[in-house]
């Protein structure tokens, strides 16, 4: 019974990958501008989301205990409930730059010749990890609010600047890339 | 009386399959492909004609030799899509077939532990066993190719997309109807399982002929960012950043 249920099951995988596999029209990542896309990114999460500024502005309590303590019920319940939303709507700017820096990644990776499959298979499980990680801090918000976590500020400044140092190497290392693959575009290369 | 009207449907749609290919060119596009429908229809023809001949005892015998071939043949089918989507990609090509090399590893790896720890194939049913086996390792083989067409994104085109979708749907309907009767000891002809692998092949053959009916080849990537240096370089750079973004998500999601 128990071989009978494995065979099933991998006819059930089968027929799910198709689901995924063959929606009603070709898909596939837009090629054009990666690099400006990953530039973008990468500027919306350094300059934007995870600034200081920002993330102090919507998470740290000097605003709510003000509120707290100068306002009725009713605002604070209202104030509460706008922070939350702020709260979610940044983690899920985040969630979406780290999804735009995963495609940029797979849409570089899948034409180079001499890829590592376990670099692969490390990076696979690192993007997905961060989403999941992106994911419970969602629900975190959702569930216990926007002040749940009042460590927040000091560990998303200090992403901010790891990341902001190492995406700068990451882009440094692709620009000299980039620039002879124009270089072979006015040798009659291919066109970008 | 289903299963003739089902054996003569895909008699006839192999056919025009074969002829739509001819004519479409897209024949010489895709050979692996239509060596395994000519195939089929070869095997059809002369299975339908021992048949109505010699009757249902002659043809039995001669439809498991049939069906083993057809397996072997069918595996074309899935070199032809590797070939096809992945080529313009190195890089996901690669990914794929080091992916395929392991699982193939694992596979006979497997295969030599497995007959030392179970009791033997049950010698009514091993050619359902070998045949559900076989289907599980293409089965695995598609999933996996599938899976690193959606991971890297790679567009198909309308050929590739009703060759995958049809022969996906074929291999997933014999993988469950071969293990459902090495399990249940269940004869083909007539039965319900019989009727659903017809009717699944007979889908598949209406999805190819509308598919393939002319040549829609793969969208061709637009650019590429080609990396000069090493990979590993890049592969850890990045690998760096998502870490170092994943440990203060979870410090904080922790808090």
């Amino acid at each position: 019974m128990i071989e009978l249920i494995f065979f099933l099951l991998v006819g059930a995988l089968l027929l799910l990958s198709l689901l995924f596999f063959t929606p009603g029209k070709p898909k596939g990542r837009k090629d054009a501008k990666p690099l400006a896309e990953v530039q973008q990114a990468l500027d919306v999460l350094q300059f934007g989301l995870l600034s200081p500024d920002m993330v102090g502005r919507i998470f740290v309590k000097k605003d709510f205990d003000y509120v707290m303590s100068e306002t009725t019920r009713e605002v604070q319940r209202f104030f509460l409930a706008e922070r939350r939303r702020l709260a979610l709507a940044w983690v899920e700017q985040v969630h979406r730059q780290i999804v735009s820096l995963r495609r940029f990644h797979l849409g570089s990776a899948r034409f180079y010749a001499r890829l590592r499959f376990l670099s692969e298979m490390r990076l696979a499980w690192d993007f997905a990890t961060v989403l999941f990680a992106c994911r419970t801090l969602r629900a975190a918000v959702y569930l216990r609010g926007p002040y749940a976590a009042p460590r927040l500020v000091g560990a998303t400044t200090a992403a901010a600047a790891r990341v902001c140092g190492v995406s700068e190497k990451y882009l440094d290392f692709l620009r000299p890339a980039r620039m002879m693959s124009f270089g072979d575009d006015s040798a009659g290369g291919s066109v970008e | 009386m289903l299963s003739l009207l089902l054996w003569r449907v895909g008699i006839l749609l192999e056919g025009l399959l074969l002829l739509r290919g001819f004519r479409g060119k897209t024949l010489a596009k895709y050979p692996f492909f239509f060596a395994y429908i000519a195939f089929a229809l070869a095997d059809d023809v002369l299975g339908y004609m021992q048949y109505w001949f010699a009757g249902w005892g002659s043809y039995a015998k001669w439809f498991w030799v049939g069906e083993f071939l057809a397996l072997i043949v069918g595996c074309g089918i899935i070199l032809e899509i590797f070939r096809c989507v992945l080529s313009p990609y190195p890089g996901a090509e690669r990914f794929a077939r080091t992916a395929g090399f392991s699982v193939f590893v694992a596979i006979a790896g497997f295969a030599l532990i497995y007959p030392h720890t179970m009791p033997a194939l049950s010698p009514g049913g091993t050619m359902f066993e070998l045949e559900r086996d076989l289907r599980t390792v293409q089965a695995i083989f598609l999933v996996g190719l599938f899976g690193v067409i959606r991971y890297y994104g790679i567009p198909i085109g309308k050929n590739m997309r009703g060759m995958s979708l049809g022969y996906g749907l074929n291999v997933a309907a014999l993988l469950v109807g071969s293990a459902v009767r090495s399990y249940a000891g269940v004869p083909l002809p007539g039965t319900w399982n019989g009727i659903m692998q017809q009717a699944s092949y007979g889908l598949a053959l209406l999805i190819w002929t509308i598919s393939l009916w002319s040549y829609h080849p793969n969208p061709v990537p637009d650019t590429s960012v080609r990396l000069e240096e090493d990979y590993e370089a890049f592969a850890a750079r990045t690998r760096s950043a998502i870490g170092a973004v994943r440990v203060h998500l979870t410090k904080a999601a922790r808090q």
